[in-house]
């Protein structure tokens, strides 16, 4: 027997051990990271809360002064005011972008299926936004879709998710340019329904494709950028289109628009 | 005789702020921050609307209305306010015996319509 055959299943085992005390250290770090993950989330989350009271109370005295509740204010004073509830306002669609986020990460969310018309909900985001887009001059169009089956899953949430990409293309396109939602079908029985929210707007670097959906990501993070916002919206989008088992990706190139696409089970025909 | 608004809330910050609203708007204001001091004001005198934070320190706000009910001195008419009115929600509230369901902070001109419809 030489001398390294002797050696071997000492080593060996000393190599076993050492892989396994470093499992266990991993498994402790991850155990750990995950831990003070949901502590995180839960301060988020009470933080959140804690915000919105005040804020609420702040908007509505606000209003009460700007409506001439307690007395005529002359027009200067009545556009700083509106300042107040408007800037107000913002913050608070922020702190609920937040909440929506925690609640859509959480493993307590859960889904109210129905059956519903996925062009009502579209044709009901376009109007929603109408007003953003003539601002811009853009035009929000519905390509087809009249002859789909309803869809069944959570309307609120698709509503949120669809509310969420239009937001984005508007926010994204450059005045006059164009929104454009439209439908196809896929799956051996076309059971799978995708839908498609395209603009014609600046677009997303190929190697931002993922970043895009990650929570607090924003493709321009500079303090200067022109866009502000808290960086989940897409992230939301992302958990909502999932938590129906569906998918959700971006099409784009820079300075060509972008085309972001979602999947959701559309109804069996009823018996 | 002026209507009567029990508001039922936890912030006294918005408390505030709403019993400036509706004695501005002429009603007469009364406040509960807990679901058992709600229970005693809303027995004390009948009241139009009860606008109900749904979130209570001692519990959750529908339960006053339970409360009322068995007490014979259920509000007029009951607006439950919430920061978070999804489909499942919204439907405990309505089946509770609320009239509408308010999403948090609800801008003054349309709580003011919603209690006139209320009170018409």
């Amino acid at each position: 027997m030489s001398m390294s055959d002797r050696l071997e299943p000492a080593s060996s085992k000393r190599r076993q051990k050492t892989l396994e005390s470093q499992a266990q250290e991993a498994q402790r770090t991850i155990d750990e990271l995950r831990s003070r993950d949901a502590l995180k989330t839960q301060f988020l989350s009470n933080v959140s809360h804690d915000l919105r009271t005040p804020l609420a109370a702040i908007i509505t005295h606000a209003e009460i002064l700007r409506d001439g509740m307690l007395g005529e204010l002359n027009p200067k004073q009545r556009d700083s005011v509106g300042g107040i509830v408007s800037g107000g306002q913002q913050l608070l669609d922020m702190i609920d972008e937040i909440l929506t986020y925690v609640r859509s990460a959480s493993d307590q969310v859960s889904l109210v299926r129905t059956d519903f018309s996925i062009t009502e909900v579209v044709d009901q985001v376009r109007m929603l936004n109408q007003a953003l887009a003539a601002k811009k001059h853009l035009t929000i169009e519905r390509l087809n879709g009249d002859d789909l089956p309803p869809v069944y899953a959570d309307r609120d949430k698709v509503k949120h998710v669809l509310g969420n990409l239009i937001g984005n293309a508007i926010k994204f396109t450059p005045d006059g340019g164009r929104v454009w939602i439209s439908f196809s079908r896929r799956g051996r029985e076309g059971e799978e329904l995708v839908v498609e929210v395209a603009d014609n707007g600046r677009g997303i670097a190929r190697d931002n494709f993922e970043l895009v959906f990650r929570e607090f990501a924003q493709v321009d993070a500079s303090p200067s950028r022109p866009h502000h916002g808290t960086g989940l919206g897409l992230a939301i989008a992302r958990n909502f289109v999932e938590l129906h088992s569906g998918k959700i990706w971006v099409e784009s190139e820079l300075g060509k628009g972008s085309r972001f696409f979602f999947t959701l089970p559309l109804n069996a025909p009823h018996d | 005789m002026p209507y009567r608004i029990l508001i039922v809330e936890d912030s006294p910050l918005v408390t505030d702020a709403f019993r400036v609203l509706f004695t501005e708007a002429g009603y007469e204001v009364d406040a509960a921050a807990t679901v058992a001091e709600a229970i005693e004001r809303g027995t004390a005198a009948p009241v139009d609307i009860m606008l109900l934070d749904l979130s209570l320190p001692d519990g959750n706000g529908l339960e006053i209305l339970e409360a009322l009910r068995a007490r014979g001195s259920l509000p007029r008419s009951t607006l439950a306010m919430t920061g978070h009115a999804d489909a499942k929600s919204r439907r405990s509230c309505i089946e509770a015996g609320c009239a509408e369901v308010l999403l948090k902070p609800v801008p003054i001109g349309e709580l003011l319509r919603q209690i006139e419809r209320q009170l018409a």
